[in-house]
């Protein structure tokens, strides 16, 4: 596969992988090496593509790296004898900014989106966000369809839950 | 469809992963459900939420530089490599108004290395669907329900015709990528064996017939248009199909 696929795939999809670092790793910085990292990763690997999604397997290689990432802060921080709820969700710096100017509803609906568990966070992003089909979150994921659609669900209720604590025990009984 | 089934099946709807006609028998439970009704309204209002609040990071624009300058160092520039003829070609292809997209399948399908890709990514998308928990995405036997579920997908929706009653059940459909291309792709059933249609943008230099790994692929028309066979059944069946494709369509 040329390499100029790699190029056109990652410009054409480079605010969908900027996304998703963002939603995974918190932070400006971190996402933007993040997805660095990725595209070197795909033009090295670009002969293991062999048909089928592109934007699924670029994502993928992208949401590797920021799962290495967040590997390598995690050990980080344990070294330094942080908590590990510390690691796996750092303060996003800029999103403090963003907040103050944003609706106070997006604020919320950010805050409690980036609380949520990685595995739910991410079926989230990508399909709420980046309007992925079940079939291509599954790809992105490494996971069969059902896991996704249970993700999704539980992702769902978990915020609905925290957004609008009333109906918590519905949302947990209709999921 | 009663509410259990309905509950279960309220997020896949909402998705629009719903096929047809069981997204109508969910509407219509849903119209005579006050909880069914309620919980899509909650599952909507936090779709919303989550889509219209620009939750969605935009890349900034020294990423993009940063990305273009590794690529410059380390790769080369696909269109400074194509030759000046298929430069020109491809200036008339676009002249003719057939976009970007069709620029880079024109391209592929036009060179050797080109059209093995496609070759490889036609099985490799077969392949991926058979080992998928479903081989296509709406599940349907009435062609008027596929070709519209692909109006809004691609470009130019398919023509779709069920050949069941001369052995060749339409069973659905589905977007895969050759290349960089989304294409359509039909699915029938012939026996036990389960047939990929991939519908191509453009003539191609397909090879006519190509085996892999006991699979083969056909390059046939689907009425106007160029379209692969890909399947693991015979020569003789997948000739027969290709010509009840290629057939002139039924008033």
């Amino acid at each position: 596969m040329a390499s100029g696929f790699v190029d056109d795939l990652a410009q054409r999809h480079l605010d969908a992988a900027y996304n998703l670092g963002r939603w995974l790793l918190g932070n400006e910085h971190d996402a933007a090496d993040a997805v660095h990292d990725a595209f070197v990763r795909a033009t090295r690997a670009a002969h293991t593509y062999t048909g089928g999604n592109a934007r699924a397997w670029w994502l993928a290689i992208v949401r590797n790296c920021c799962l290495a990432r967040l590997a390598t802060r995690k050990r980080e921080a344990q070294q330094r004898h942080l908590s590990l709820v510390q690691a796996a969700a750092p303060p996003d710096t800029d999103e403090a900014e963003a907040g103050v100017e944003a609706s106070q509803r997006h604020a919320v609906i950010a805050m409690q989106l980036r609380a949520l568990p990685e595995e739910f966070r991410e079926a989230l992003v990508l399909r709420e966000i980046e309007d992925l089909s079940y079939r291509e979150i599954a790809d992105v994921l490494g996971v069969p369809i059902g896991t996704v659609m249970s993700r999704l669900a539980r992702g769902r209720a978990l915020l609905r839950r925290a957004l609008d604590p009333a109906h918590a025990q519905e949302a947990a009984h209709g999921l | 469809m009663d509410c259990k089934t309905a509950q279960n099946l309220l997020e896949a709807y909402l998705d629009n992963e719903l096929e047809r006609t069981a997204a109508r028998e969910l509407e219509a439970h849903a119209d005579s459900c006050a909880h069914c009704s309620a919980m899509l309204g909650r599952l909507d209002e936090l779709r919303r939420a989550l889509r219209d609040q620009g939750l969605r990071y935009r890349a900034p624009p020294e990423l993009r530089e940063r990305i273009r300058a590794t690529a410059a160092s380390t790769g080369v520039q696909p269109r400074a490599r194509m030759p000046a003829w298929t430069r020109i070609a491809a200036a008339c292809v676009l002249a003719f108004g057939a976009g970007a997209a069709s620029l880079q399948w024109w391209h592929a399908a036009h060179t050797e290395a080109g059209s093995a890709e496609i070759t490889r990514d036609l099985f490799a998308a077969h392949w991926r669907a058979l080992a998928a928990t479903s081989p296509v995405d709406v599940i349907s036997s009435d062609r008027h329900t596929v070709k519209p579920w692909f109006a809004g997908k691609v470009a130019q929706a398919p023509l779709v015709r069920d050949f069941a009653e001369q052995g060749f059940a339409l069973i659905g459909g589905r977007i895969d990528y050759v290349g960089s291309a989304r294409v359509p792709v039909l699915v029938y059933r012939h026996g036990q064996h389960v047939i990929d249609v991939f519908v191509l943008p453009a003539p191609t230099s397909l090879p006519n017939a190509a085996q892999r790994e006991g699979y083969a692929l056909n390059a046939t028309m689907l009425g106007e248009q160029p379209a692969a066979i890909v399947s693991d059944m015979d020569g003789a069946e997948r000739a027969r199909l290709a010509q009840l494709l290629s057939s002139p369509s039924a008033p």
